[in-house]
């Protein structure tokens, strides 16, 4: 459904975008996640028409981005990041504006803002001014301007960026229910939204891709190679010497903490050294108080990829 | 089509909610009731064609109002990137931001309207010279709006863009009346800027004459000015 190949973007001097490639299937939920200024938004604003890529191409339902761009755009519902809306509309005057210029027939529009609106939860609130909505409420309405063509793709730019926990999960749910629809690109920096909802998840800093499957995949791939912290009641000397005897132990640190010794063993990759551990503990009868798998999260991926590229821009700095 | 009236309708509604609407809506009215009253006398004409030739340098100061805010807001706002994402091009954006603004400057004659009652009222005016006025007076603000709506596209800030629109008009009228009165310019260059000034085109208009070539002047400035307009929009894209 989306279709992209090595998307570059240039701003002046300055690399936004890095040679970008991907495929959407029609119908997945593809989770967008990276640090502020990774590229998100602007690899957002090339599929969209928005902006125009230095080099590469997009195609969107089969229409070039760039060459097609009209018909490409049709396709499309997005949210920019941040919401744009006319502050001074009404809710329903908005919609019937957006429904207008995306050449909808009159009974068309009607129809398809009392679906929206019934959808992101609008019924309340269609007659009041924009500008006093809610930042939460805006949100909806900016949703809700995206679905109103029944577009084949939805891409929604930060979606829950400013919004608190409850309105987070309302948008989370709509994003839910509107699975299967349409073929869903969302973004985000903040990885707990993405991995629930998506069915895939790119992950871009310094404006390549850093990692690409599924959130189940991904966690798969970073809990490989993952160190194991084990922590007992025995002398440290002991426990390194056990550990270290293992099968498909690489390295043993232990540090001593009172009676407790707190070990940090390493696997050789591809080895899963827990059942193996605890093997080894109950033989030689030591208490225990503690035993995880160290680097699992995906968030600690997710750390340690955004760190590298602050890391980056401060070489480039210095 | 389509698209640009919804655009133009949508920003003539938004005009309406925005204060400086309702302040050259106020100083316009109290301008040209002001130009009227000075020439409205016992013994002179009944006709408006004084009031008229005051209010075309009135209007120098009012419409860059109007115009400023007409594509700048939608860069400072974010929304520019709902329009450019629709399927809208960008000439469609930028007429019927043009006709939005043209839309309200046209509701500004309506309590002029009430000038005309006294004209009436206390003598026989001739309606052709006053509708061929009010023709002139809508080409001209329709060249002046051209002027802003280019202008607006220039710059985020909304007073730049009033700054730059404002003085461009002077060019029209003010420079070339004043240059083309000086000495040191040869007759032939004066003759051709007589040939750019605003206010000499509008003269006929006043007296009653429909000239096809003065139309032709007032149309091709705007088309000029709307056409930069259309090329600076398309060139933040690939900025």
């Amino acid at each position: 459904m989306i279709h992209v190949e090595n998307l570059v973007k240039w701003y002046g001097p300055t690399r936004a975008v890095n040679g970008i490639s991907f495929d959407v299937p029609e119908g997945q939920i593809l989770g967008f996640l990276g640090p502020n200024g990774a590229g998100k938004s602007t690899t957002i604003r090339m599929l969209t028409g928005y902006l125009p890529p230095t080099s590469g191409n997009a195609t969107i339902a089969g229409f070039d981005a760039l060459k097609e761009s009209e018909k490409a755009r049709r396709q499309i519902g997005y949210l920019p990041e941040s919401t744009p809306l006319y502050m001074e509309m009404r809710v329903e005057e908005f919609l019937h504006f957006r429904g207008k210029l995306m050449d909808m027939p009159r009974a068309d529009r009607v129809k398809a803002i009392d679906y929206v609106s019934d959808r992101c939860g609008l019924k309340e609130i269609r007659r009041r001014v924009i500008g006093q909505l809610s930042k939460g409420n805006r949100q909806r309405v900016g949703i809700a301007q995206a679905l109103l063509h029944d577009p084949k793709i939805l891409i929604l730019d930060e979606p829950t960026s400013g919004l608190d926990p409850v309105q987070i999960g309302a948008v989370r749910n709509l994003i839910q229910e509107l699975k299967g629809k349409h073929t869903i690109l969302l973004s985000s920096h903040i990885l707990p939204e993405v991995e629930k909802t998506a069915d895939r998840v790119i992950i871009i800093a310094a404006g390549e891709i850093k990692a690409d499957g599924s959130p189940s995949d991904l966690r798969q791939k970073v809990g490989q190679g993952a160190s194991v912290l084990v922590q007992v009641k025995a002398n440290g000397e002991s426990v390194q010497k056990a550990f270290t005897g293992v099968e498909g132990v690489q390295s043993v640190t232990v540090e001593q903490q009172g009676d407790w010794v707190k070990a940090v063993v390493q696997p050789t990759p591809g080895s899963e050294l827990r059942e193996r551990l605890g093997q080894t503990i109950l033989t030689n009868g030591w208490a225990i108080r503690e035993m995880r798998n160290e680097t699992a999260s995906l968030e600690q991926f997710f750390i340690q990829i955004t760190a590298d590229q602050s890391q980056v821009v401060e070489e480039a700095v210095a | 089509m389509n698209h640009v009236i919804t655009i133009a309708k949508r920003e003539m509604t938004s005009l309406f909610f925005s204060p400086i609407a309702y302040v050259v809506l106020a100083l316009f009215s109290l301008g040209s009731s002001l130009l009227f009253f000075n020439s409205f006398a016992p013994s002179m004409p009944a006709s408006m064609q004084g009031t008229f030739q005051g209010v075309i340098w009135l209007m120098i100061l009012l419409l860059p109002g109007i115009s400023m805010r007409l594509i700048s807001d939608e860069f400072h706002s974010g929304t520019i990137e709902l329009l450019m994402t629709s399927p809208l091009s960008d000439t469609e954006l930028v007429l019927g931001k043009w006709l939005g603004a043209m839309g309200f400057f046209v509701t500004l004659f309506i309590p002029t309207l009430v000038l005309v009652g006294i004209v009436e009222a206390f003598g026989s005016p001739d309606y052709g010279p006053l509708l061929t006025g009010y023709i002139g007076l809508f080409l001209v603000g329709g060249f002046y709006l051209a002027i802003g709506t280019f202008a607006s596209a220039i710059s985020q800030n909304q007073i730049i863009s009033y700054m730059l629109t404002v003085f461009t008009i002077c060019l029209f009228t003010f420079v070339i009346y004043l240059l083309s009165r000086a000495a040191f310019i040869p007759p032939q260059i004066q003759q051709a800027m007589q040939f750019m000034f605003v206010n000499g085109h509008f003269e006929d208009f006043g007296k009653g004459v429909l000239d096809l070539s003065r139309i032709i002047y007032f149309v091709s400035g705007m088309a000029f000015f709307l056409f930069l307009a259309v090329k600076l929009v398309e060139s933040k894209r690939w900025r």
